[in-house]
């Protein structure tokens, strides 16, 4: 979730016009995409291609930024887009912890390893996601949207993605210990009032950041109605207000574990492409002990049809794109070209997130919003961490000609 | 207002990607699989047991 996400304009007084041929493209390719799926995987995969596809257009139509969410409390000492974000992990940890544990075979929570990958994989995150412009989903959703800059933070996040797989097994060798799920300390119902309190107090600690700096805090990520326009062309052209995403997020998180037996991730998909892409360049990735563990081998031996989040992020990437174009601004970002520290910022941000991601089981997605849904200790930690180094991030941003 | 974009470009972007896909599909097996050869594992309903995180990376406990 990125800068260019938030920097919609005010649509309020320009009449709405559709760009046809965008919207066209993406509903040829979600039908063309949809299509094969269907006749060559199983229609639960074609349920989660419409979900990644719903989640794209809540992304973009929402503006929901992590990084700028963050940088803002940073810099501008504003905290509706954090206080949105606890909003969303508060109901995803109200829905999906009890469905984890309600004895349904099959579901599998976010919950991964505490220990120095973890943190170091975390803290990198942190910088990449202020230096490359987005998250994991902030990426792809802008991607999707046309934004060239972003295009190039994919890329080097994928190349940094498959690093960080061959160098995991050296960093798991390194101290840490096995998942800590919350639910075994203190049970269903005490595991969700544990994080409720630690959003909560998170919360206080936002809220008396901006009350400190303003006199008073803004309630944005509260509002229910569309300060524009009407219902109708808020839904299709955007810009969403907070709590609209926050339902669809959460409510897309809990479809795909109940669909697809997991929590949304977004960046082992990038793994795969990558490792595919060197595979066929003549890179034996079956050296790398990554790669020979069963889930990532068999990810990388067959379709990426059959995999999850190679799927729902194709319908990330086709939603956004989508939403842009009922909106009428795709490629708007890229209309001022960025210069050439920019895009270094890219590389590096794109390098660190991928490396990052990794190294910490998986982005804001996939180990902090899922993570904290599935009442991971992890979660927690990763989240600290990436804080940590998204504070760093913030700081190099001037370097690299980013507007803070 | 100008496009900010080339339609061509767009169109060839798509195109290469759905053919990458195609590809990667056709060489899978699941594609051999649904081609009727039998004894092929496909990743379609793969879990990993001894994972824990939902990428497959496993506890560090539980590695050999």
């Amino acid at each position: 979730m990125t800068d260019s996400a938030v920097l919609q304009p005010d649509l309020q007084q320009s009449p709405w016009q559709v760009d046809r041929f965008i919207v066209s493209t993406a509903l040829v390719g979600f039908a063309l995409l949809g299509g094969l799926i269907w006749l060559e995987t199983a229609p639960f995969m074609v349920a989660l291609f419409a979900i990644g596809t719903v989640l794209g257009m809540a992304l973009y139509h929402g503006a929901f930024g992590f990084t700028a969410g963050w940088r803002n409390l940073v810099v501008k000492k504003r905290g509706a887009g954090m206080r949105a974000q606890l909003l969303l992990f508060a109901v995803s940890s109200l829905v999906m912890v009890p469905m984890l544990h309600s004895g349904q075979e099959g579901l599998v929570g976010a919950v991964a390893p505490v220990g120095t990958s973890l943190m170091v994989g975390s803290f990198l995150f942190g910088i990449g996601m202020q230096l490359g412009g987005g998250c994991g989903s902030g990426t792809l959703f802008t991607v999707g949207a046309g934004n060239i800059r972003m295009v190039v933070t994919l890329v080097f996040f994928i190349a940094g993605a498959v690093l960080g797989s061959i160098h995991l097994p050296w960093w798991l060798d390194q101290p840490g210990f096995d998942p800590v799920p919350l639910v075994n300390s203190f049970g269903i119902t005490g595991a969700i009032l544990v994080q409720f309190v630690g959003l909560g107090l998170i919360a206080w600690w936002v809220n008396r950041i901006e009350r400190k700096a303003h006199g008073s805090i803004e309630r944005d990520e509260l509002l229910w109605k569309s300060q524009g326009h009407g219902l109708l062309r808020t839904l299709f052209s955007g810009r969403w207000p907070f709590t609209w995403a926050i339902l669809i997020l959460a409510a897309g998180n809990a479809l795909t574990l109940a669909i697809g037996g997991a929590p949304w991730s977004i960046t082992f998909a990038f793994n795969v492409w990558g490792a595919k892409a060197l595979e066929v360049v003549g890179v034996n990735m079956a050296q790398f002990e990554f790669w020979t563990w069963d889930y990532p081998a068999m990810a990388l031996k067959d379709s990426v049809l059959t995999n999850i989040p190679s799927v729902m992020n194709f319908g990330l990437l086709l939603g956004a794109m989508l939403a842009a174009g009922l909106a009428n601004r795709f490629n708007e970002a890229s209309r001022n070209r960025p210069e050439g520290r920019q895009f270094l910022a890219a590389v590096v941000g794109g390098l660190l997130l991928g490396y990052g991601a990794r190294l910490g089981f998986g982005c804001n997605i996939g180990a902090l919003f899922s993570g904290i849904a599935s009442a991971s200790l992890h979660a927690w930690i990763w989240f600290a961490c990436a804080f940590a180094g998204s504070l760093i991030g913030i700081r190099l941003r001037p370097w690299f000609r980013l507007p803070n | 207002m100008d496009k900010a974009y080339s339609r061509t470009r767009i169109v060839v972007l798509l195109g290469v990607i759905l053919a990458l896909i195609m590809a990667d599909h056709l060489s899978s097996p699941t594609f051999a699989f649904n081609s009727g050869q039998g004894n092929v594992e496909t990743a379609l309903m793969q879990r990993d047991e001894t994972a824990c995180a939902p990428c497959g990376a496993p506890c560090p406990s539980t590695r050999d």
